[in-house]
């Protein structure tokens, strides 16, 4: 059993293009659910549409990858509108259901046989991402491998990460900017009391809309860093998971805290590739059982993700509040 | 307490009793204009700032609410009382925006309410506050008060990130902020999240923040309820303090000493109807107020 590649894997899995996505998608969930109070429960259709409008615009009408890219936003932005002016006046609840419903249907929309010519349905589509890596300034050889050890990356890895950790760090600037204000004061006051909100002159709606459009358009921007990452989409890619995934990562580092969601994909990147490689590892060693490397073999990445799971279910009975939360926030509600 | 405005414990508890001269309103040394109108139900103030007609709301075959005409004279302190399930609360929502009318009219500060959405009246300045206490439990204390302060430039989207597009409205901001605390004996949790609060301490944090929105009308659903009485007291002298300076109060309150005591005119609820409104030292006289919410003994009491 090699600790070194167990290591180096689940290190490039936390720091890669996926907690990359993952963290994004976090950041613009934690501006709904965590600052706002909206359970949004499709976080995944806006970087579904942040993809394939990316996707589609190059692919099928053969338009610039900028131009796809705004696109894909735009399209992220115009998703969070149409939810929100008929949903957010309503209970709650209701949204919630609203947004995984409106998720699923996107996503069954597009990968579906009528939709081949558009968006390769179930297909999935592919393109050139080329006027991305044409911008990479590191030497991108068959041999080029940047990190230490085992934690390594290939050139055009590590320009996709660059750009991505940059745009974390930048719209986690923002957010804390905004939040800090009487801006977010105004979110937080949604999120503990909206006729409270309301008897002090506050249009809850307008705020309402302003974070979805904010958290989407976050979410849109993981789904075109996922397009340009793979040079595509796949329907397959964008199942409801995609969302709990998120929540998992903003509750393992702390939901309404600047840093938590960041935090939390880093970690459950590195504990569901740690787990995995491990679990690999182990069902190649000489001295296991027979019955138990049939059982491994092949199941490593389900068993990885309901470790996962099991660690949130520990984190939430122990430290309810994520790793960076505070304990007596979270009790006032039981008050 | 370290607050000027409590009153020791032995000091005596506001007046109950007739001023010998009715024309001399309680605590007051000229002639109200509101001591001019007739003690009649749907009497025609001299200078109303919320005028209701024909209001009616029901919930099933009940008449919560029915108010045929209702005047609430500008910078006075009207009390609204009368028996539980009166409709004084549901009264108090439609007023605001928070429940819909079946059907009636009103008008608030000279305008005519069309489209009652509650936060467009607590912009022109009618701001109430909640019975069951709507503290915003994980934001800090000042946050909750701040939370309440008009026109901040800092709560739009497109100069929030600014900070010095904010700071110095934000920096007057929680002076004032600060200033109410101090008078609502919660200085000392400025930093506390609101949730840490006792029931007391989140009503009285209640109005300081309902304060700190410079209402023009502020409509208090049972302020004292659960409050110290030498505070709640001191408080509610601190708004009749403002009403003198031009703010409309109309609060709801049970205890009858602290409406007779506090209140310019009172206004008695029953079943969703105005039954009686007036000073209070004629309302109390009134037999149907005392049949259906005083009481005779109650009533003797409250003399």
């Amino acid at each position: 059993m090699d600790f070194d590649i167990i290591f180096g894997n689940a290190a490039r899995a936390a720091f890669g293009p996926e907690a990359v996505i993952l963290a994004l998608a976090a950041i613009g969930l934690n501006v709904h659910f965590g600052f706002t109070g909206m359970l949004n429960c499709g976080q995944v259709g806006f970087l579904l549409l942040g993809a394939y409008g990316t996707s589609v615009s190059v692919a099928t009408f053969g338009w610039s990858l900028w131009a796809g890219v705004l696109i894909g936003l735009f399209l992220s932005l115009a998703l969070a509108a149409a939810l929100g002016f008929p949903t957010l006046r309503l209970n709650p609840l209701l949204f919630a259901i609203a947004t995984i419903a409106a998720a699923e249907i996107i996503r069954i929309l597009i990968g579906s046989t009528d939709a081949i010519g558009l968006t390769g349905g179930p297909l999935s589509v592919s393109f050139d991402a080329g006027a991305f890596y044409d911008l990479n300034p590191y030497p991108d050889g068959p041999q080029d491998r940047y990190g230490i050890g085992t934690f390594e990356f290939t050139g055009q890895q590590l320009w996709v990460i660059t750009v991505g950790w940059a745009l974390i760090a930048l719209i986690s600037l923002a957010i804390f900017l905004l939040v800090r204000s009487p801006w977010g004061r105004v979110l937080k006051s949604i999120r503990e009391d909206e006729d409270a909100a309301r008897s002090l002159g506050k249009n809850v709606f307008s705020y309402k809309m302003q974070a979805l459009l904010i958290g989407g358009g976050i979410g849109g921007l993981a789904g075109v860093i996922d397009a340009i990452k793979t040079s595509g989409a796949d329907p397959n890619g964008f199942r409801p998971q995609v969302t709990f995934f998120a929540y998992a990562a903003l509750l393992l580092g702390g939901a309404a805290t600047y840093l938590g969601p960041v935090l939390g994909a880093v970690l459950f990147w590195f504990l569901r590739e740690w787990i995995e490689s491990f679990l690999r590892q182990l069902a190649s060693e000489s001295w296991l059982p027979g019955a138990a490397s049939d059982f491994l073999d092949g199941a490593e990445g389900i068993i990885s993700v309901a470790m996962v799971g099991l660690a949130l279910v520990l984190l939430m009975l122990f430290r309810p509040q994520g790793l960076t939360g505070n304990r007596t926030e979270l009790h006032l509600d039981a008050r | 307490m370290p607050d000027e405005l409590t009153p020791s414990p032995d000091s005596p508890r506001p007046a109950a009793t007739p001023p010998p001269n009715p024309a001399e309103g309680p605590g007051k040394g000229e002639i109200e204009p509101i001591l001019t109108v007739p003690p009649v139900p749907g009497a025609p103030k001299p200078n109303p700032i919320l005028t209701v007609d024909n209001l009616a709301r029901s919930f099933g075959g009940l008449r919560a609410v029915d108010v045929d005409h209702l005047e609430v004279e500008r910078g006075v302190v009207t009390a609204l009382i009368g028996p539980n399930g009166a409709g004084k609360t549901t009264l108090f929502n439609l007023l605001s925006g928070f429940d819909r009318a079946d059907s009636g009219r009103w008008s608030f500060d000279g305008r005519a309410v069309t489209a009652p959405a509650p936060d467009q009246l607590a912009r022109q300045g009618m701001i109430r506050t909640f019975q069951l206490t709507k503290s915003l439990a994980k934001l800090t204390v000042i946050d909750n008060v701040l939370l309440g302060a008009p026109g901040q430039a800092g709560e739009r989207l497109w100069t929030a990130p600014f900070r010095w597009r904010w700071r110095d409205q934000e920096r007057e901001n929680t002076g004032r902020a600060e200033e109410l605390l101090e008078r609502f004996n919660l200085a000392h949790m400025r930093d506390e999240l609101a949730g840490t609060l006792s029931g007391g301490q989140r009503k009285l944090l209640e109005v300081a923040r309902a304060l700190m929105a410079n209402p023009v009308l502020i409509m208090l659903d049972e302020p004292m309820a659960g409050v110290n009485p030498a505070l709640g007291q001191s408080l509610m002298r601190h708004i009749t303090l403002l009403a003198h300076e031009g703010m409309s109060v109309v609060f709801i309150e049970h205890a009858m000493d602290v409406v007779t005591g506090l209140s310019d005119w009172v206004v008695v609820l029953s079943q969703g109807r105005i039954i009686a409104e007036g000073p209070p030292w004629k309302v109390i006289h009134d037999d149907d107020v005392i049949d259906a919410y005083l009481g005779r003994r109650r009533a003797g009491d409250a003399l």
